[in-house]
């Protein structure tokens, strides 16, 4: 019987024994990739591994985390230190705090590796990006601490309209410019009205309404569930502060624009404009994203890109749509760290790695192959020498429906080629759009909240309570926005305001 | 025997072991109430899995659906070698997984209801204390990872849950419960050894108890999923069914929270996301295979009762 | 067998070494597992007093032993105003829970027991056991069926009745009955086929022997049946005291679909610690709430186990 117990142990023994040993003299480098849609990478890479083995030195691993899984996957790679990843995907939104991490140690300085090797990368991206990747380190100094990819540097929020059923109802887009979101209530009217009761003309996700109605951004580093700070911009001059506020943090939530957003919004609720499903949290993405398909709206948010209108998820919809931004372009830290590679510091080989980014950053032919395959295989030049991932039968072809990684997430866009669907000349248009995104007064500053982050948890909390349900009107801030303000002094508001009013006088004071 | 005699002299036993027609109607109304409610949420999930995309934009999950299609089932068969792979990788780790970790509990578990066991107290409390304290996600991570070597292989699928206390308490209290000790002594006095006193004469009492836990077992190793997201990074080919779909809700979760951030990429991703039904014909292909595997299990828990165990 | 008083007591005492040699290669491959698998990654304990962050050079144990250390500081998320309201909730719900599943699980597996139609009982238990397989993210498209505000059921069958439409996902009034329900639904089959299989395990003769006596079969179940499985009840109890400090997320995060309004009656500390620490990664925090949980947990078990063992020695937990 003691047989049957070393059995087992000897099965467990073989069960783990890791795949073989590779039997090459190249280091093997590994990258972890964000929202990434691929089954079957051999093709590309063994074309990859070629072409960089003289020029980096180093053979090319790739792990595509997925949109759900990465930052799952990201985090627990960063905090245990994991030297089997040398790259990493970061950047300043969803749970990826490439300030924080920065910060804690967790990302490889490159200043040293950018003055040894990346002259290509500093010719390739604009100035701004770098210095956009150039953070606080746990030394208490800054420093470039991940390859900043080139592409969408500036951002916009944008009014989605239903112009089809606009025009039926008799308004013009101009109608809903010059009513404004104030003034918009007789349109839902009338559409309510022509549409049936069912009929919700007022589609938004709350928490982008709010500012785009109130003109405030996202304060990098705030809260991230729900943001606590508000930062006015300027619509008349986005370089400049507000005459009202000037460069200050405010509480979000305190302000009487704020309140004027609420009362609004309210009343458009009990009014039956917006669909209640909206105001819960889980309930409204889902519910959103499906009435956009189904075209069964008026008007609509949208954080806005180039090109989104032309995209199939809008034309798919079967309408016309217009969309109506709410102020120019503007570049604020957020979008300027919007899609980064970092260098962990437990890599084990930085300099091959930062040697393979600079060539994937500035030169074509490997982001090409990177990011849309191999022509042939996932892809097919047209005449005119655009990429063209369908087949004759107008379906994608097999390996490319293998083979999608995320662009925008792999680094500099600006040097594929065009492709088929978007249009020849499209990557231009494109760059100049963002060219001409104006800096926010407040463009690098960066929240630090490691001080306060005792109150940010009981603040996200508090907040988490009150402010979709406010943002969306279902529920009366003449009653509630009060219990929501004391709530969030009794968390430590003013605590957590002090301490970012202060970063941003340091901030710009330098 | 001495059951026989009693029978004859009291008549059937039968008709003193049940309760009567009025009990019975009563327990037959309260749990197949409850049956009932525990089914309906799945006839639900199978009813979605068949709805039109339409029905569910226009009216939400509904039980009458506008409209009826099987869209979701064509586009599953049409994930192919993923599907199958990946069901194929669902059995296997959970036979492998179930195996071992049965033998194991079994084995851990009798020496520690043997009231004879000199470190009886010892075994029992380092088992027990796991269950409430624990070193964390990350710490648990890098042991397994870099000095287990489970990475990218089925081990890293099969090993971290090989061993549950909890269930080791349970597979105790079904010795003390089932088990006289007098039987053992018996067994040493016969000049059986440990092993087959455990093998040849425990076991089949227990069954019921090896069966409840291997039933257990076999339904996490099931549904387990977030071995795979921490330890499968660059092995694809190894994951298992429920991996399959918790990465298709976790994506259309984050896609649908991050639209505005991802750019005019995420509109190209979110147009490629799988559907609702399409995650419910899923459900529907994880659940059956678990459920039909059911009364597998149940024959050993249930029908014991009229078998009983042998004593005296 | 020797004779002779002191060779005998000799070859006891050996064959007691042997017995206990050959009982602990069982408890082997299991111990050998924890070891690994559960004592070493437990100087993870210590990131509940540390600021971990990443040092040079940066791997996780020079990371562990050169982050400061911050004394209680990360358990700070305590100083909440909301923490009276998680604390109640999460200790509120389990033992209202706790209580409940004990006596309809033990209620359903003598019910299941003693149906005479064994095809009907067999059918029952499987059915019951289904919600297990469902995770609650399924299960709160479910429950947004009956209640969603536009298509749900129930407000579809206020408005035909022409009673005002209840807006349940901002109305805290049905909350504490639904998560009950729900509780209850995911977890009876599952506990209830532990009692099941205990009360198969029940040696038949005893009921005989109690219908000689002229008992009842409602007082054989007294008697007969909920002594046998006392211990199998006292040490789910005890289990289940243990966890009393932690919370089942999925229930109160995806059923309640996550509504801000619903917090004053939905958040417990597993769900106050998400929404707190997901965004910042501090790992210090969620080490210290998790550390909370088992210091609680350990306590409520270790008295809990105390009162047994005078009460009832045969069926305490340790």
């Amino acid at each position: 019987m003691k047989r049957l117990v070393s059995l087992v142990l000897s099965l467990a023994l073989v069960l783990s024994l890791c795949a073989f040993a590779q039997a090459d003299d190249l280091p093997t480098i590994t990258i972890m990739f964000h929202g990434s849609n691929v089954s079957d990478d051999s093709v590309v890479l063994e074309k990859v591994n070629e072409y960089i083995a003289d020029k980096v030195g180093a053979k090319l691993e790739v792990i595509w985390g997925t949109w759900g899984d990465f930052d799952d996957k990201a985090t627990n790679a960063l905090l245990s230190g994991d030297s089997d990843v040398d790259m990493i995907f970061t950047c300043s939104w969803s749970a990826d705090e490439f300030n924080k991490y920065a910060k804690d140690g967790y990302f490889y300085e490159l200043d040293e590796l950018v003055d040894a090797y990346g002259a290509e990368l500093k010719a390739a991206i604009p100035e701004a990006l770098m210095t956009a990747a150039t953070v606080v380190g746990p030394d208490g100094e800054k420093h470039i601490y991940a390859v900043n990819g080139f592409k969408d540097t500036a951002t916009q929020i944008a009014w989605d309209v239903n112009v089809t059923l606009l025009n039926e109802l008799g308004y013009t887009l101009d109608d809903v410019k010059n009513l404004g979101f104030f003034g918009w209530g007789e349109i839902f009217a009338k559409a309510k009205e022509v549409k049936g009761d069912a009929f919700y003309p007022f589609l938004v996700e709350p928490m982008v309404a709010e500012r785009a109605v109130t003109n405030t951004i996202i304060v990098t580093g705030d809260s991230g569930n729900v943001n606590l700070l508000s930062y006015y911009m300027n619509p008349d001059d986005l370089t400049q502060p507000t005459e009202k506020y000037g460069n200050v943090m405010l509480n979000k939530f305190a302000t009487e624009e704020y309140k004027a957003f609420a009362e609004t919004m309210r009343a458009y609720y009990v009014a039956g404009y917006i669909d209640p499903a909206l105001a819960v949290a889980e309930t409204s993405n889902d519910t959103r994203t499906n009435a956009q398909k189904e075209a069964n709206y008026l008007i609509g948010t949208q954080s806005y890109a180039y090109g989104y209108e032309y995209s199939a998820e809008v034309t798919s919809r079967g309408i016309e749509v217009a969309y109506l931004p709410c102020t120019d372009p503007y570049v604020d830290t957020t979008v300027s760290q919007g899609a980064m590679i970092a260098i962990s510091s437990a890599s084990e080989h930085p300099e091959e790695s930062f040697k393979f980014l600079n060539l994937l950053n500035s030169d074509p032919t490997l982001m090409t192959l990177l990011n849309y395959g191999v022509e042939g295989v996932q892809y097919n030049l047209t005449e005119d020498g655009l990429v063209d991932f369908y087949g004759e039968d107008n379906e994608l072809l097999p390996g490319r429906s293998a083979y999608q990684p995320w662009t925008n997430g792999m680094g500099n866009v600006t040097i594929l080629p065009d492709t088929k669907s978007e249009g020849a000349g499209f990557r231009k248009a494109f760059q100049e759009f963002y060219a001409s995104g104006k800096a926010i007064p407040v463009l690098g500053f960066i929240f630090d909240s490691s001080e306060v982050e005792t109150e940010m948890g009981a603040l996200a909390n508090v907040a988490a309570q009150y402010a979709l349900a406010l943002d969306c009107g279902a529920v009366d801030p003449e009653t509630e926005l009060p219990k929501f303000l004391s709530a969030l002094d009794a968390a430590g508001m003013q605590k957590y305001l002090d301490a970012a009013n202060e970063q941003v006088k340091a901030f710009l004071g330098e | 025997m001495q059951t026989s005699a009693r029978k004859k002299i009291k008549g059937t036993t039968a008709s003193l072991n049940r309760f009567g027609p009025g009990a019975q109607a009563l327990f037959h109304v309260l749990l197949g109430l409850f049956a009932l409610l525990c089914i309906i949420p799945f006839v639900f999930v199978i009813i979605i899995s068949f709805t039109s995309e339409e029905s569910i934009r226009q009216i939400g999950y509904s039980f009458h659906p506008l409209s009826w299609s099987t869209q979701a089932y064509t586009y599953t068969f049409q994930l192919g070698d993923q599907l199958w792979r990946s069901y194929a990788n669902s059995f296997l780790i959970t036979i492998i997984g179930t195996v071992l970790s049965v033998l194991m509990c079994f084995l851990y578990a009798y020496p520690l209801f043997r009231k004879d066991y000199g470190y009886r107290n010892f075994f029992n409390f380092l088992s027990f204390f796991t269950m409430i304290f624990g070193g964390g996600l990350v710490p648990t991570f890098v042991i397994c990872k870099s000095v287990l070597g489970l990475s990218d292989n089925y081990a890293a699928l099969i090993v971290p849950m090989l061993f549950s206390p909890f269930n080791i308490i349970i597979m105790r209290t079904f010795f003390q419960t089932s088990v006289p000790t007098e039987l053992i002594e018996a067994a040493t006095i016969d000049g059986s050894g440990e092993y087959g006193t455990l093998f040849r004469i425990v076991f089949p009492i227990v069954t019921p108890g090896i069966a409840t836990v291997a039933l257990l077992v076999a339904l996490g190793y099931w549904n387990e999923w977030f071995l795979s997201l921490l330890y499968i990074n660059k092995n694809m080919n190894i994951i298992p069914l429920q991996y399959l779909l918790m990465r298709m809700q976790r994506n259309a979760d984050f896609l649908a929270k991050n639209s505005g951030m991802i750019g005019a990429d995420a509109s190209r991703a979110a147009t490629q996301l799988p559907s609702q039904t399409l995650k419910m014909a899923l459900v529907v292909f994880i659940v059956v295979p678990i459920a039909c595997a059911y009364p597998f299990f149940q024959r050993y828990v249930v029908s014991g009762l009229t078998i009983g165990s042998v004593k005296g | 067998m020797s004779i002779g008083e002191k060779s005998r007591h000799g070859s006891m005492q050996g064959a007691r070494r042997k017995k206990n040699l050959v009982l602990t290669t069982m408890v082997l491959p299991g111990a050998i597992w924890l070891l690994l698998i559960r004592y070493l990654p437990m100087f993870g304990i210590v990131l509940a007093f540390k600021n971990y962050k990443a040092q040079r050079p940066n791997t996780f144990w020079n990371n562990i032993i050169k982050s400061e250390w911050v004394g209680l500081k990360n358990f700070q998320f305590l100083k909440s105003p909301d923490t009276a309201i998680m604390i109640r909730n999460t200790l509120g719900y389990n033992i209202l829970w706790i209580a409940l599943g004990l006596v309809i699980a033990v209620a359903f597996a003598v019910m299941m027991s003693e149906l005479s139609n064994r095809f009907l009982a067999k059918t029952y238990q499987t059915l019951m056991f289904f919600p297990y397989f469902l995770s609650w993210v399924v299960a709160s498209y479910f429950v947004l069926a009956f209640l969603d505000p536009t298509s749900g059921m129930i407000p579809a069958l206020q408005k035909r009745a022409g009673i005002p439409v209840t807006n349940f996902y901002h109305d805290t009034t049905w909350w504490p009955l639904i998560l009950t329900i729900c509780n209850l639904w995911k977890n009876i089959g599952y506990s209830s086929v532990l009692y099941l299989a205990a009360i198969t395990g029940i040696d038949t003769t005893q009921y005989e022997a109690a219908a000689v006596d002229g008992a009842t079969k409602w007082q054989q179940i007294w008697h007969v049946t909920l002594p046998n499985i006392r211990t199998m009840i006292v040490i789910l109890l005890i289990m289940n005291v243990g966890k009393i400090f932690n919370a089942d997320f999925g229930l109160f995060y995806n059923v309640p679909q996550n509504s801000g309004s619903l917090l004053p009656v939905t958040q417990v500390v597993d769900t106050y610690v998400y929404r707190a620490y997901a965004n910042t990664h501090n790992m210090g925090m969620s080490s210290a709430a998790g550390f909370l949980q088992s210091a609680v947990g350990l306590v409520c078990i270790v008295g809990a186990n105390a009162i047994v063992r005078k009460v009832d020695p045969e069926s305490s937990l340790f």
